[in-house]
């Protein structure tokens, strides 16, 4: 059964991004968005950081970053996290601006607050598909190393929900054998198209 | 074109039916789905089968697909249904999970639009056509399939979606509010076709209902958690969608716990899907919202911070939203809440019984409630009718009132409590069917809805009650039975709950019983009685229902008629009574009613009639509390009873004077005090003495309530609570005078308070032995302690003396005092100042065991307290300072010889005098008084070392300026703390440097550290170097003294010498015995050598010192016995000089042991050979031992040069026969040489003896006053000794001012001398000349051995020269010379010195014998006491003295060249 998957951290820039790249280079149909209200990318102090609108392209960030301090950028990573992502997507998604992308099956989120927006967003949605869909929430600290770790626990996640015929009647095993193995907390809920 | 594409769809529709792959078949349907979409034409029917064949297709994937497409067919072309819809319920039972999922898809949508096809075409028509109808009927069957699926038990995928169908089909059939673009069923009208709203709504709420039941709790367990949060989620849609359905799905939300029956992870999931439930309920403005509630539940899944936001959110969106609504309104509610909550719980737990009531029940909050009406649109009246049709049951009188628009505008007001007050008619109505439901709703309402709804009812109470008063006993009968048919079936407090319900509420209980009307007229009888009668009664007095009943008592004459009837009523009803009734006018009546069998019931009436009605009196507001505290029973007797007194309660008006009213009121509290001592002891009296110390408040106080209390109260402290009963009053007290009303009350309170304190304080002490604790408790739990609870308090602390005596347990009495103290200091800081200063009071007190007592408390206790340790110590060295301060000014009003006092302190430590002790013993004890507390807190401060030394430095400071009685105290004290201090290296910074006048202290502080084990090294070099500095008193080195070296000892003797006897034998013993370790420092022969070695004059010693020493040495005759005497002459004799008091010794000796003698001639044999005649002092001595040990010693006698035999003979003439005759042997006489018998005169040679005897006696004077010359030249000489060997620090110190007082000395003796003897000008001159004259002088031999003393080896040598070679002193000079390698020793063995000490010792031992003598030393001794003073002076004012300053003086003294080349030669 093929499923559409659905990354979902922030910014749509760090977690949900290299998760995206992930599934994306495992064949998985996979989208990725972000629930803030802005793209926010570190700056040069923790007072000043680089805030985009949702759908500046990836290249446009880049360019301007590297232009600002290509040293900062390189050394915090984020130059070479801009370039991954572009390689992946044109440009960071606001979740909830995108209702239209269609329907998923499996929502990830990478945050206890984006999680909830999410679960908000859909419960806001008229529901009248009575198409289930499933969103969990893995916690996953947002830097460049949690962020690979979080990506390949979705990836391998999705696999698992992948090889059923239907999430709906193993997902309880399946998140229960998850944290039993990754002793990591998952938590889900089921929501309506 | 539509030819073709339906040609086209076909093929696709075959070629897809035809393939066997997957891919191609779902290409070929995809495309069809595609080309079906585009074409707007009638649907190619003809193409139905082929998809209807693909729906049983062998892909799952397939089957799903086709369901989509038939789905969108279906959608599109109505009029397909019917033959669509079958299909579609078959395949719900698709094996696929998925396709039967999109079949549910597909009917949620189909059902959706088929819905709102036929409810519009309702609208227009009054009939739909036959296909819509079909399609609907079809629908309608396919929903109940759906639903069927959605409420199987057991979980899967497509009961998920099933659930969310029936959600949708929720939200479908209900109206809602806002102009959305969803259908709203709200758009039909009364009269349509098909469809009828109430119908739906009906079908809706019971869908909801079955939603609900599945997470209720049994059934909830077999769900697993996607299940459950796709339930939660759909119903917080639903309820956010439809609010009017919150009151019944938030309550079974909240009251869901998965953590209950799911774990981990899945409870994990379902808490979040309930949190994101709550927090969007909180958005909703809905009053059944319960925002309280959902925020606690949120704290409870959160734990904080979520619901913090989310009552923010709450007031936000309540503020925002609700523009009409006053924030007033908001709050109502809020207030609302529970009740709608409750009721919703009430009624959905009764849902499985009645299946109607519940609707009915959410219209009737809806309707009454304005703003739930905007919220929910209000149903049109045919729909209302249509349900009351529905219902099963008939509400005649409720419903009618509740549920009709009109009436509930009418009662709006209360409209909560008036809809509870129909509840509970439906409900009781039923009868016992209903008893379960009635009960959850008691218990569900809370307490304050209960009196409203209470309250709400009373409208309903038929006004003409009183006519129903007449048939009582039968009521009460019934009551009973009533009662006791309920209790076989069910649980008393349902019962009672019955009971109370049918008291309160008269149209209930007429429905439960109509036919017994009896039951309802009372009850409301009751409820009447209870509050207006009372009201109405309340200004004759606060006593007014006992004054019906107590007049008889004391007064029966003014008992009314009415009066009687009442009693004989109550003895009727009540049989407790009965006794009170029969001993009308006794008096007794309090005792009696106890006394009589019935004492439980009599009991339990009084506190029903009194502390029910009397109280109630008091407090009207608690009458309710009260009576619903009582058992169902109580509250029957109390109804019963009022409901007797209540027709003749008009009657009795009873003129009382003014004392027998306060008699009666005093009799009252009596009984009611009375009345406390079985409620005490069927315990249950916490809130009752609240209540009689409010009484006793309110009583009017010149009758004493107080006293009347406190009596209850000692009677039996234990018994009656009296603790807590006190407590309360007292707080009670407390309260009314800070409650500063006026000025009047509040004194007056405060007063009471006091004295009631006071009163029982005492009483408890008076009462309870010193170990109870039961005070102090008081103590501590009263509000405030007034002065004079302190000052009692202070009496068992700081008992006066003659108290002391009178109060054998005073010593108990002191620690309880204490104790309480203690517990204050800790317990209150208001009074802490207080209290501390008892402590400190008691602390010195003059009784030494209370003071220890208190002590002990202050300093172990107390002090460890940071807050008040600054106020101990202050108050501590405040009484320290007083003592000296005190002291002082005693001593200027007693002018009693104030210069007397330092010279005793100095003296030492031994103490004063017996009358002086006598008469400072008082002030001893005074000051130890003062000062045990300090010396406490010294020893409790030893870990804090720095506080320490300041606090013995303290002492010290203040040791220096106390008087006798205060050093003695502190003499007293100080060992403990130094024991407990130990040497440690504190207490050595002080001892190093102590204040000056503390010597004495100091020994004693020395004396207690060296009582223990070896004192340190640390110490004893501590000690040596004050001596050796800043102390000179010997004494301090006493402590110390055994561990000393034997050298170091040597060098000290001479001070201890000039100690007093008794010190000296102290110290003599110290020496002799040593310690344990390292055994005798000296032995008893070295002892007595090292005095005899001592030099009065070089010392500084008083020659009676030094004799007194020998004495004591003597006296012991165990340590000095014969075999240590003789060694002691044995050395002596050998010493070149000879010892001064050496001769003095060889008396001694021969007095205490005369078999000695012998060994003492062999001695004095020695002494002739050494020409001891050459020492005038000794020569005395010889000649008087002599005397004493004839006639054995003519032998020695005879041995005597014929000269020396002359003049002894002279001198003893007494001799002169004996020794004759003993000469005049012929054998002795034949040994003689021939000069000695001239000398006697056996040999005719008169004129050789003559010119011998006077050249003896010229030499003699020569000699004595060469003596004299020498003597000064010899003080010279001693201070050049003693300052040249020594190395030692203490040299540095002592040689200038010892060669400056010779310098001062010399010279006025300087000029004696020349006066006495012109031709000899400087005293060296005298000497020399005279060593040129006459070899023999002894002076002579002083004066070379004083230069050769000089260090000059070639001096010596030349000395030596100038002697004559042959003089027996030679060989004494060489061992000098040896002895000259120590330094000590040569001062020890000094031949200068004993010479000298034994020429001015000399005249002292012949002292009785020989007057000449006598008188000459008694012209040198004050010259040499005088010395002594003088050097002393000297010592004191010239220390500074430089080196070169002494040269100097030296070399104009001595005016021999030789001298000065010596001189030269030294530096």
């Amino acid at each position: 059964m093929r499923f559409r998957y659905a990354m979902v951290c922030s910014s749509n820039q760090n977690r949900s991004m290299e998760a995206h790249a992930l599934l994306k280079r495992q064949g998985l149909d996979v989208a990725s968005y972000g629930t803030g209200s802005h793209v926010k990318l570190p700056g040069p102090s923790l007072r000043e950081p680089n805030v985009y609108d949702f759908g500046t392209p990836y290249k446009q960030m880049f360019d301007e970053l590297r232009r600002k301090d290509p040293e900062l950028y390189k050394r915090n990573g984020i130059l070479q996290m801009i370039k991954r992502n572009l390689s992946v997507k044109l440009a960071p998604q606001r979740w909830q601006d995108n209702a239209g992308d269609g329907v998923f099956d499996v929502v990830m989120t990478f945050e206890e607050k984006v999680f909830d927006s999410v679960l908000e967003d859909l419960n806001n949605r008229e529901q009248s598909l009575t198409k289930t869909i499933l969103v969990m929430n893995l916690e996953v600290k947002d830097n460049h190393e949690e962020a690979a770790i979080g990506g390949r626990l979705a990836l391998e996640l999705c696999q698992e929900i992948e090889g059923n015929e239907t999430w709906e009647d193993t997902i309880d095993d399946i998140v229960a054998g998850f944290e039993k193995q990754h002793r990591r907390k998952l938590v889900y809920s089921i929501s309506f198209y | 074109m539509a030819s073709y594409s339906r040609a086209r769809l076909k093929d696709l529709a075959n070629s897809a039916k035809s393939a066997t792959e997957l891919p191609p078949k779902l290409q070929r349907l995809r495309y069809m789905r595609r080309d079906l979409q585009k074409d707007d034409s009638v649907f190619p029917t003809e193409l139905l089968p082929h998809l209807f064949d693909l729906l049983s297709d062998q892909f799952g994937a397939v089957r799903k697909f086709v369901a989509e497409i038939l789905g969108e067919i279906g959608l599109k072309y109505v009029e397909l249904i019917p033959e669509i819809v079958p299909l579609l319920i078959k395949s719900l039972e698709d094996e696929t999970p998925a396709v039967a999922r999109q079949v549910i898809a597909c009917g949620a949508d189909l059902f959706r639009s088929t819905l709102e096809r036929v409810a519009v075409q309702g609208l227009h028509s009054s009939e739909l056509n036959d296909l819509l109808e079909s399609s609907w009927t079809w629908l309608i069957k396919f929903k109940d399939e759906i639903c069927s699926v959605a409420f199987k038990q057991g979980n899967s995928g497509v009961k998920l979606c099933a659930m969310k169908f029936v959600e949708a089909l929720i939200l479908l059939y209900t109206p809602h509010e806002g102009i959305e673009a969803d259908f709203n069923i709200s758009i039909l009208r009364g009269g349509h076709p098909v469809l009828k709203i109430g119908d739906l709504s009906i079908e809706a709420s019971q869908k909801l209902g079955l939603l609900l039941d599945q997470l209720r709790h049994p059934a909830a367990k077999s769900l697993n958690s996607s299940t459950i949060i796709v339930l939660i989620n759909s119903l917080s849609s639903v309820a956010k969608k439809r609010p009017a359905y919150c009151g019944r799905i938030l309550p079974v939300l909240l009251s869901l716990d998965p953590l209950s029956f799911l774990k981990g992870v899945y409870a994990a999931a379902t808490n979040l899907a309930l949190k994101t439930v709550f927090l969007s309920c909180l958005k909703c403005t809905h009053p059944a919202a319960a925002p309280d509630r959902l925020t606690s539940a949120l704290k409870e899944i959160e734990g904080g911070g979520q619901a913090a936001k989310a009552k923010d959110l709450f007031y936000k969106t309540n503020g925002s939203i609700q523009d009409k609504d006053s924030v007033e309104d908001t709050k109502v509610s809020v207030e609302e809440n529970p009740l709608c909550a409750s009721s919703d719980v009430a009624e959905s737990n009764l849902s499985r019984k009645r299946s109607g009531s519940e609707y009915n029940i959410d219209l009737n909050g809806d309707a009454s409630d304005g703003k739930r009406a905007r919220i929910t649109p209000s149903v049109s009246e045919e729909s209302t009718d249509g349900l009351n049709g529905n219902d099963g049951v008939s509400l005649p009188r409720v419903a009618s009132t509740s549920t009709g628009p009109s009436d509930s505008r009418g009662v709006s007001d209360s409209g909560p409590a008036q809809q509870l007050v129909g509840l509970f008619g439906t409900l009781v109505s039923q009868g016992e069917k209903a008893i379960g439901s009635l009960e959850i709703l008691i218990s569900s309402i809370s307490a304050d809805l209960l009196t409203d709804v209470v309250m709400a009812n009373m409208h309903n109470i038929p006004p003409n009650c009183s006519s129903y008063a007449d048939g009582t006993d039968e009521l009460v009968m019934n009551m009973c039975i009533v009662g006791s048919d309920a209790q076989i079936k069910y649980p008393p407090s349902f019962v009672a709950g019955v009971l109370s319900l049918s008291t309160a509420f008269p149209p209930i209980a007429a429905l439960i019983n109509p036919h017994n009307e009896d039951e309802e007229v009372y009850s409301v009888h009751v409820d009447q009685q209870m509050f207006p009668a009372e009201d109405a009664r309340t200004p004759p007095g606060l006593l007014a229902t006992c004054d019906t009943s107590f007049p008889e008592n004391e007064e029966s004459n003014t008992v009314s008629p009415q009066n009687v009837h009442y009693i004989g009523n109550r003895e009727s009803g009540i049989p407790g009574l009965e006794s009170s009734a029969q001993h009308d006018g006794s008096g007794a009546l309090v005792t009696n009613v106890l006394s009589s069998t019935n004492v439980e019931a009599a009991s339990k009436n009084q506190n029903a009639s009194f502390s029910g009605k009397l109280l109630v009196d008091v407090i009207p507001s608690m009458s309710v509390d009260k009576l619903e505290e009582f058992s169902p029973k109580a509250v029957g007797t109390v109804a019963s009873a009022s409901q007797f007194v209540l027709p003749k309660i008009s009657a009795p008006v009873v003129d009382l004077s003014d004392e027998e009213k306060d008699s009666l009121q005093k009799l009252v509290f009596l009984r009611i005090v009375e009345a406390y001592k079985q409620i005490s002891m069927s315990g249950g009296s916490q809130l009752r003495f609240s209540l009689l110390a409010h009484l006793g408040v309110e009583f009017p106080s010149e009758l004493d309530p107080w006293k009347i209390l406190q009596e209850h109260v000692l009677s039996d402290y234990l018994n009656h609570e009296g603790h807590e009963l006190t407590v309360r009053v007292l707080y009670r007290l407390y309260g009314e005078a800070e409650a500063e009303q006026d000025f009047f009350s509040s004194t007056t309170a405060a007063s009471a308070y006091e004295s009631f304190l006071l009163t029982v304080a005492e009483a408890l002490r008076d009462s309870f032995p010193p170990s109870d604790k039961s005070l102090s408790k008081l103590l501590g739990d009263s509000p405030h302690l007034p002065k004079s609870v302190l000052m009692l308090l202070e009496s068992f602390c700081c008992p006066g003396s003659g108290e002391v005596e009178k109060d054998l347990q005073h010593g108990d009495r002191v620690t309880q005092g204490l104790s309480a103290v203690w517990s204050l200091i800790l317990m209150r800081p208001g009074i802490r100042n207080d209290c501390l200063n008892i402590a400190l009071q008691s602390a010195v007190h003059h009784l030494e065991e209370i003071r220890m007592k208190a002590i002990r408390l202050v300093a172990n206790k107390l002090y460890s307290l940071s807050f008040i340790t600054e106020q101990i110590e202050e108050f501590a060295k405040d009484r320290l300072f007083s003592v000296v301060s005190d002291d002082c000014d005693k001593m200027d009003l007693d002018l009693k010889s104030p210069p007397n006092k330092p010279q005793h302190s100095i003296s030492g430590m031994s103490m004063e005098t017996p009358s002086e002790a006598t008469s400072s013993s008082t002030s001893v004890t005074e000051a130890q008084r003062c000062l045990s507390l300090y010396f406490a807190l010294c020893t409790k401060v030893l870990r804090i070392f720095t506080i320490l030394r300041l606090m013995t430095n303290l002492v010290f400071n203040i040791y220096k300026n106390a008087s006798d009685p205060v050093k003695q105290a502190i003499h007293l004290q100080i060992p403990i703390l130094v024991r407990t201090m130990g040497s440690s290296s504190e207490l050595l910074k002080i001892i190093a440097d102590p204040p000056s006048g503390s010597d004495n202290l100091l020994i004693q502080v020395l004396q207690t550290l060296t009582e223990g084990p070896t004192p340190s090294s640390e110490l004893i070099l501590t000690i040596r170097k004050l001596f050796d500095t800043r102390i000179k008193d010997v004494e301090i080195l006493f402590p110390i003294l055994p561990f000393l070296p034997r050298d170091d000892v040597l060098r000290i003797f001479p001070h201890m010498v000039n100690l007093p006897m008794e010190k000296f034998q102290v110290a003599l013993s110290r020496v002799l015995q040593g310690s344990s370790q390292s055994g005798p420092v000296l032995s008893p022969s070295e002892a007595l050598i090292a005095i005899h070695s001592i030099d009065p004059a070089r010392d500084g010693i008083p020659l009676k010192q030094v004799t007194d020493a020998c004495n004591t040495c003597f006296a012991q005759r165990q340590t000095f016995t014969q075999q240590v005497l003789a060694g002691v002459l044995n050395q002596l004799v050998q010493q070149i000089p000879l010892p001064m008091l050496f001769m003095r010794t060889v008396l001694q000796a021969i007095g205490a042991f005369p078999a000695l003698s012998d060994f003492i001639l062999e001695i004095l044999s020695r002494l002739v050979s050494k020409q001891i005649w050459k020492y005038p002092k000794l020569w005395v001595g010889f000649l008087k031992c002599t005397q004493t040990t004839q006639p054995q010693s003519y032998k020695v006698l005879l041995q005597l040069p014929p000269l020396q035999l002359g003049n002894a003979l002279t001198k003893i003439p007494a001799l002169r026969a004996p020794l004759t005759a003993h000469a005049s042997q012929p054998e002795i006489q034949s040994s003689l040489p021939r000069s000695t018998l001239a000398v006697l005169g056996l040999v005719p040679d008169s004129q050789g003896t003559q010119t011998s005897q006077v050249q003896a006696n010229e030499t003699q004077t020569s000699q004595e006053q060469q003596q004299q010359q020498a003597s000064e030249p010899q003080q010279t000489s001693q201070s050049q000794q003693v300052s040249v060997p020594l190395s030692h620090s203490q040299v540095d110190h002592q040689e200038p001012s010892q060669v400056v007082a010779s310098q001062s000395q010399s010279s006025p003796i300087g000029t004696v001398q020349s006066a006495m003897s012109q031709s000899q000008n400087s005293p060296i001159d005298t000497g020399r000349s005279e060593m040129s004259q006459s070899q023999n002088s002894p002076i002579d031999t002083g004066r070379s051995e004083m230069s050769q003393s000089q260090n000059s080896p070639i001096d010596t040598g030349r000395s030596e020269m100038s002697q004559s070679q042959n003089s027996p002193i030679d060989t004494g000079r060489s061992e000098m010379s040896e002895s000259q390698s120590s330094p000590i020793g040569q001062s020890q063995s000094s031949p200068i010195g004993t010479g000298q000490s034994d020429m001015s010792q000399t005249p002292q031992v012949s002292d009785s014998s020989a007057p000449e003598p006598t008188s000459h030393t008694r012209t040198s001794d004050p010259q040499a006491s005088s010395q002594t003073l003088r050097d002393d002076d000297e010592k004191i004012d010239d220390t500074a003295t430089s080196e070169n300053e002494v040269t100097e003086i030296e070399k104009s003294k001595e005016s021999s060249e030789e001298e000065e080349e010596e001189e030269e030669e030294e530096e």
